[in-house]
């Protein structure tokens, strides 16, 4: 059969418990841009099976030092950090040339968006967006500032905790990723709707950075390591 | 002995502060790949995204993937792949405005069918991500004769009609421009008139 010679990915259901909720009381849109009908379940063709290759032909690609708004110029306001991790499928096997898309705000909890309309300061040299290509083991790495916490505008008492945005393109329309990373030990994680919302406990610490062992030296970074991984599993065919 | 598998990662909402530089000028125009210009009838693929309080959901991203105009996917798992047109990706990305409006400029997907593949008619895939959304919303758009709806394995399974009706672009020629076909394609998140999202 045409298409069989490589390994068959599998994409099942994903397991509610280990995702975040779709609907959230205290966060209003939530309740009125969520289906109020079930979800159809429908089987995956080609189409599905298939997604965007070779992106790099359209997307601007290959910025992943945030920590100043050009290369050279002057250093954004903020510890600095650096994200490293791997984008891996359900079995731990690496996901090399995925895009991996970050985003997040400034060392004051601002974003660099017309809709941002808090007071908090910008940081004339903090973008903010950082675009690249996992390599053949799956790795990406991004240089940048702690992004601050910052008050939901909506809300009388819900401050989102420092966060980074991820977005990934894997190797079909299945295994799209759009996902929030935090760090460790931060109080405000533990009142966040969205975070808290995550009801497995494993899959919850799993969207929490690990702060690696530190170093001091001519380069003062504090590290964390975070993997993302990407919905598909390999399966081998049965013996029945 | 079967080594433990992870489940995937979280998925969250992207929240309001999607960097419009993501939204890179030419993300919603597929008909070009580099230098090249995709092949095939030009299409306009515009609509109106709303919530359920008929309001224009604004700053919701959409993103689509769809096979050439000979139904061809650019992706290795294609066995057709090496007839794939040079100048079509097959992915668009854009967002919506203020009133909620979108606009892609692409080409009429071929359909799928014989050999071992599922017959598919011509479709786009759409995919929605935004504020308050906190999983990707998936959902496709057909084009053509409703009568062959059945011969369709996706759009099969969504059995209430009126639903199913939805999921069919409505050709729209006072909105043509230059030589693209406009097709109409609202978007309901939630509602009585809800379209219809596909399981994830």
């Amino acid at each position: 059969m045409p298409g069989s010679a490589e390994s068959q990915v599998a994409y099942f259901p994903y397991e509610d418990n280990t995702q975040t909720a779709r609907e959230i009381e205290g966060y209003s849109r939530t309740l009125t841009r969520t289906p109020l009908k079930a979800l159809v379940k429908r089987p995956l063709t080609l189409s599905e099976l298939t997604g965007p290759t070779g992106l790099e032909g359209k997307l601007k690609i290959g910025n992943n030092d945030l920590s100043r708004a050009v290369p050279g110029g002057p250093p954004a306001l903020g510890q600095r950090i650096q994200i490293c991790g791997r984008v891996l499928d359900e079995e731990g096997a690496p996901v090399c040339g995925a895009v991996v898309e970050m985003w997040q705000a400034n060392a004051a909890g601002k974003y660099i968006h017309e809709y941002d309309k808090t007071d908090s300061p910008v940081d004339p040299n903090f973008i903010g967006t950082g675009r690249m290509l996992s390599d053949e083991e799956g790795r990406f790495e991004f240089l940048s500032i702690k992004p601050g916490a910052y008050p939901v505008p909506e809300s009388d008492w819900w401050w989102r905790p420092p966060h980074v945005h991820f977005s990934i393109f894997g190797p079909s329309w299945m295994s799209r990723l759009v996902t929030q990373m935090f760090f460790p030990g931060d109080p405000l994680n533990e009142s966040d709707l969205l975070l808290t919302s995550v009801k497995d406990e494993e899959a919850r610490q799993r969207l929490i950075a690990q702060l690696l062992p530190t170093k001091v030296g001519a380069n003062n970074i504090l590290q964390f390591r975070h993997d993302l991984v990407l919905r598909g599993k390999r399966i081998t065919p049965s013996l029945d | 002995m079967s080594k433990k598998s992870t489940p995937p990662t979280a998925n969250f909402t992207v929240g309001p502060f999607f960097p419009a530089y993501f939204v890179e000028a030419g993300c919603n125009d597929l008909t070009r790949a580099g230098t090249n210009t995709a092949k095939g009838q030009r299409v306009l693929l515009c609509g109106r995204v709303t919530d359920s309080d008929n309001e224009p959901a604004s700053n919701v991203i959409l993103e689509i993937w769809q096979a050439d105009a000979n139904g061809i996917f650019r992706h290795p798992s294609d066995p057709r792949l090496p007839e794939a047109d040079p100048g079509f990706f097959g992915w668009g990305r854009t967002l919506t405005d203020q009133q909620g409006w979108y606009r892609f400029v692409t080409v009429m997907p071929g359909a799928q069918g014989g050999g071992n593949g599922a017959p598919r008619l011509p479709h786009i895939n759409v995919m929605l991500l935004g504020s308050g959304i906190m999983r990707r919303l998936v959902t496709a758009v057909f084009f053509g004769d409703e009568a062959e709806t059945l011969r369709d394995p996706v759009l099969r399974c969504v059995t209430d009609v009126t639903a199913r009706c939805r999921l069919f672009a409505v050709r729209d020629p006072g909105l043509d421009c230059e030589s693209a076909q406009a097709f109409r394609f609202d978007i309901v998140l939630r509602g009585q008139r809800e379209t219809p999202f596909f399981l994830d």
